[in-house]
């Protein structure tokens, strides 16, 4: 019986039912370690099946209670989850052959993985092949909502049905605290200049009634006007000069209106591009202080729309979305008002049309925007067939398809017309209507107040409505409408840039690397020594990626790693670098644990050299001192020299100042890797760290290359990964990875008489080389 | 033109005349297996058992469709194991009726994706579009994550919808679909 520490709780709880049934079969439901419950049935509908390990036997249950296979647990040699397409099969290797033991879907394939590797590791421990049981560490994954359990639209975006909107504004608008001053003028300008813009209609109202229609009736006394601006007009004598001065004031208050038009807007904008730049400074400042991890969960791209599309988005939205908003708030609430003041019998008629535009408008933007979406698709993909067939044009006349891709782009082409006419006609067949919608409003102010003024009063004995009143009326009606139509989009674009806006308060909010507590120790000057003890780590914990590894550096001693891809070899470099910390275990360097060393210290005295090395755009001299920007000439030129990189640079036309240019790019591969090590070198770090420095390049720059590096090495410790075996000659000792375990340790004589792993590595490499080298034979 | 004419009846008389050698076995040349000779029955433990007639029994093969989406009728590799493959039966229909069950068996075993044939519907909440279909293996609810990217578009209709826990569904053609399931998803395609 395996000894294995029993799991707590199982996977999916076990219904009543079947534990009764189980029962039955005289299985003590004590001994039931787990249930895992799939969801097809062997005939591969949806369905519930069960799949059951007791303490002897590993059973697999419909859910109705039939069991469909029963293996004594101490007959299984292996188990493994087996991918098929779109789902998966639990496959046990037992002492009658091999079963397939129950199958599952894709939703389904993490848990039982984990069941097979479970499984699995308890069998190799009982065969004694395994020297320790295996941990029951199963984590669901979970890309759930904590507080509201909603899936999230992106694994690693804030919830959005939780994303309080308000709260993010309210956090955008903390950032204008610096600029308050100016923030309390614009709202000034903004006020005045929306007052203004409501001041033409009302003067309309004083040039009909109070000074036009006046002259039409000169004999008949005038009676009361209105407004107090108009009784003062109609003190005025003669007409023409009250039209004069009508004339004159509204001039002046339009050209005070355009005044502070400018300034607001001018103020808008500075303000808005001072707070954008702010958060965007916020975010990218914070986001050199995260953890490799955070990097780890998201793609570069993602991480580069998090700082330059998501804050473009918030900007935009702020310099044009927001101000639109306010003041479009501020002239609907402010001509709505004016509307009742100047007659409330007929604002209410006016109010009639508004769930109709709003509505329509909203269904009519939400078609349109998906029309237009379906368009743009099609556009880009018509543009990949360009790139495609343009990128490989070469390609293309070689095998004669030219007629091919024309047919190709011709098909893409007409797809992308048909969609884009049908969104531009669909726009052309409801805008219209919208429009209409708007302008009845007009209609009827047009047919009741002109119906007032001909019968007199709306039902009431009241005083009919003036010519005036209904002109102003109909100014304000054309300013009160305007915004209606675009309450859906902008909503929207208010909704969307405050999703922006969380997305890049999350980077803000997101753990940093090192806490400063003040408790880790400086080092300034290390010596080099580096010591694993009993060290695991895994990029996500229960699934370890090194296990238990054991090994004591000596300063000055040069390690070579070795194994298959995917062994750890790279993930070991990772953690001497500390972008991670061991899961469990040691890690020391000078006899300090890693995680007790100031970064800054630590990351100062380890230098890195990559297979594909990364420059910056800049010159090859400022690449070189990237890590001491004030070096001087001299010592560029001393590592320049000892990387074998000066030969090349001096034949540059501009020497040391050559722009490398982005990523490198104007340099060959060869170039750039000596380029890098002359950067190591400059950098003098205690640990040097060679990730296949030397696979890139041909023999003759490999030399030059490998030169360099026995340069770079001396007196530090070195750890190095390299396919090719033979860059590894100068290893003092050699470190083998084997699935994450260290398998063999010594020099290339002493690993070469184990004839164990190594030995068959270097032998199938010496075999590959002498196929390659009679290939060649033969070519010639 | 005559030239062309000419070459053409040349091939002709080369077809007729020579001989076809027979291959050399080596591990470039594509085997193809001869449906009569070739027998599936079920080994007791459930595998599926190949035996192929003056030769070998396999005792638990593995099937797969060359072209499972185009032509996903013929063009079968059948191996002894994940990496060793016996040899690719062109015309499955060909065999013994109670073998081509078992292969028939395999291959469901192999291939899961459902293909959805009604979509009762696909609601939006907050990015995540809930989807409520009928498949060949049941009705099925899933969760898609945003439409763009999963869900490809096969020209000229075909899609295939990817759900969050990583199932995928196929739509052969959408265009056939009853107009209710129809309505469902035109505004996502």
């Amino acid at each position: 019986m395996a000894t294995a520490e029993t799991p707590t709780g199982t996977l999916d709880a076990l219904p009543d039912s079947l534990e009764k049934t189980l029962q039955s079969l005289d299985v003590p439901i004590e001994q039931i370690r787990f249930a895992v419950q799939s969801d097809i049935n062997s005939s591969g509908s949806y369905g519930e099946e069960w799949f059951v390990l007791t303490d002897a036997a590993i059973f697999t249950v419909t859910g109705a209670g039939e069991v469909l296979h029963y293996i004594p647990y101490r007959s299984v040699l292996g188990i493994r989850a087996e991918v098929v397409v779109d789902a998966g099969l639990l496959v046990l290797e037992t002492e009658a052959g091999t079963v397939d033991l129950i199958r599952y879907s894709n939703g389904c394939a993490p848990k039982f993985g984990f069941v097979a590797r479970f499984i699995g590791d308890e069998i190799e421990f009982r065969n004694g092949k395994r020297d320790e049981a295996p941990i029951w560490d199963y984590k669901p994954e979970d890309h759930s909502c904590k507080s509201c359990g909603r899936l999230l639209p992106d694994e690693y975006s804030p919830c959005p049905a939780c994303t309080k909107k308000h709260k993010v504004m309210l956090r955008i608008l903390s950032y204008i605290k610096p600029y308050r001053g100016r923030a309390i003028l614009y709202t000034i300008f903004l006020i005045v200049g929306t007052v203004i813009t409501l001041m033409p209609p009302y003067f309309t109202r004083i040039f009909v009634d109070d000074i036009l229609l006046l002259s039409e009736v000169p004999n008949v006394v005038p009676e009361a006007s209105e407004t107090w601006l108009g009784e003062i007009f109609r003190g005025i004598q003669p007409l023409t000069v009250a039209l004069s001065v009508a004339v004159g004031m509204l001039l002046a208050i339009r050209i005070i209106g355009t005044i502070f038009l400018i300034f607001q807007q001018r103020l808008g904008a500075w303000l808005t591009f001072r707070i954008a730049s702010n958060i965007r400074a916020h975010v990218y400042q914070h986001l050199h202080n995260l953890s490799i991890r955070f990097f780890d969960k998201r793609t570069t791209g993602t991480v580069i729309s998090h700082i330059t599309e998501d804050s473009e988005r918030l900007q935009d939205f702020m310099l044009e979305g927001l101000s639109f908003l306010s003041v479009q708030l501020f002239l609907f609430f402010g001509i709505g008002s004016m509307l009742f003041f100047m007659n409330w019998k007929l604002a209410c008629f006016v109010l009639i049309p508004i769930p109709i535009i709003v509505f329509g408008a909203s269904w009519f933007w939400r078609k349109v925007r998906s029309l237009w979406h379906r368009a743009y698709r099609r556009r880009s993909k018509l543009f990949d067939v360009v790139n495609d067939s343009v990128s490989g044009i070469r390609v293309v006349r070689a095998f004669g398809r030219q007629r091919g891709e024309v047919s190709r782009f011709g098909a893409a082409n007409i797809d992308a017309r048909d969609y884009e006419t049908h969104a531009e006609m669909i726009w052309a067949t409801y805008y219209p209507p919208l429009m209409f919608a708007v302008q009845f409003g007009t209609l009827i102010v047009w047919y009741v107040g002109g119906l007032d003024m001909l019968t007199g009063g709306l039902d009431t004995p009241t005083e009919p409505m003036k010519l005036g009143t209904l002109f102003a009326f109909l100014g304000y009606l054309a300013m009160f409408y305007e915004p209606l139509r675009y309450v859906s989009p902008l909503i929207n674009w208010a909704s969307r840039s405050m999703t922006a806006a969380e997305r890049l308060f999350e980077v803000i909010d997101s753990q940093p690397e090192q806490f400063d507590d003040g408790a880790l120790k400086a080092m300034p000057n290390i010596s080099g020594e580096v010591k694993f003890h009993n060290m695991t780590f895994g990029y996500e914990s229960h699934k370890p990626v090194l296990k238990d590894i054991n090994l004591h550096v000596q300063p000055g001693e040069m390690i070579g790693l070795v194994g298959h891809s995917g062994a750890g070899k790279s993930t070991l470099i990772n953690l001497i670098c500390r972008f991670y910390t061991p899961d469990s275990g040691r890690l020391e360097i000078d006899g300090e644990d890693i995680k007790q060393i100031d970064l800054k210290d630590l990351r100062r005295q380890i230098g890195v050299v990559l297979q594909d090395p990364y420059l910056f755009s800049g010159t090859i001299a400022e690449n070189i001192a990237y890590a001491h920007p004030d070096a001087s000439m001299e010592d560029i030129i001393a590592a320049a020299k000892a990387a074998n990189a000066h030969e090349f640079i001096v034949k540059f036309p501009d020497g040391y100042d050559t722009e490398v240019g982005e990523r490198g790019g104007s340099l060959s591969g060869g170039e750039r890797q000596r380029v890098s090590i002359a950067r190591a070198i400059l950098h003098n770090p205690r640990i040097l760290i060679l990730d296949e420095a030397t696979s890139s390049v041909d023999v003759e720059t490999e030399k030059k290359i490998q030169q360099a590096i026995d340069r770079l090495v001396q007196n530090r410790t070195t750890f190095a990964i390299a396919h090719r075996l033979s860059t590894l000659r100068n290893a003092d000792r050699l470190f083998v990875i084997e699935k994450g375990k260290g398998v063999e340790c010594g020099s290339h004589e002493e690993l070469m008489e184990q004839k164990g792993i190594y030995y068959k590595l270097v032998e199938t490499q010496r075999e590959a080389a002498n196929v390659r080298a009679q290939a060649q034979a033969v070519e010639r | 033109m005559q030239n062309e004419n000419r070459e053409e009846q040349d091939t002709r008389t080369t077809d007729a005349g020579a001989k076809p050698e027979p291959p050399e076995p080596d591990d470039f040349t594509p085997r193809y297996l001869d449906a009569a000779e070739l027998t599936f029955t079920r080994a007791e433990v459930g595998t599926a058992r190949l035996e192929i007639e003056d030769e070998v029994c396999h005792l638990r093969v593995v099937v797969r469709q060359l072209t499972p989406l185009s032509n996903p009728e013929a063009y079968i590799s059948i191996a002894a194991d994940e990496d060793t493959e016996i040899g690719i039966l062109v015309n499955p229909s060909e065999l013994a009726p109670e073998s081509l069950k078992i292969v028939q068996e395999e291959l469901d075993k192999r291939y899961f994706t459902p293909t959805i044939q009604k979509i009762y519907r696909v609601k939006e909440h907050f990015g995540i579009h809930e989807w409520e279909v009928e498949t060949e293996r049941g009705r099925v609810t899933f969760s898609v994550r945003g439409l763009n990217q999963n869900i490809k578009q096969v020209p000229p209709a075909r899609l295939f919808v990817t759900d969050v826990r990583g199932n995928r569904y196929d739509i052969p053609d959408y265009r056939e679909l009853d107009a209710q399931s129809y309505h469902q998803i035109q505004r996502h395609l």
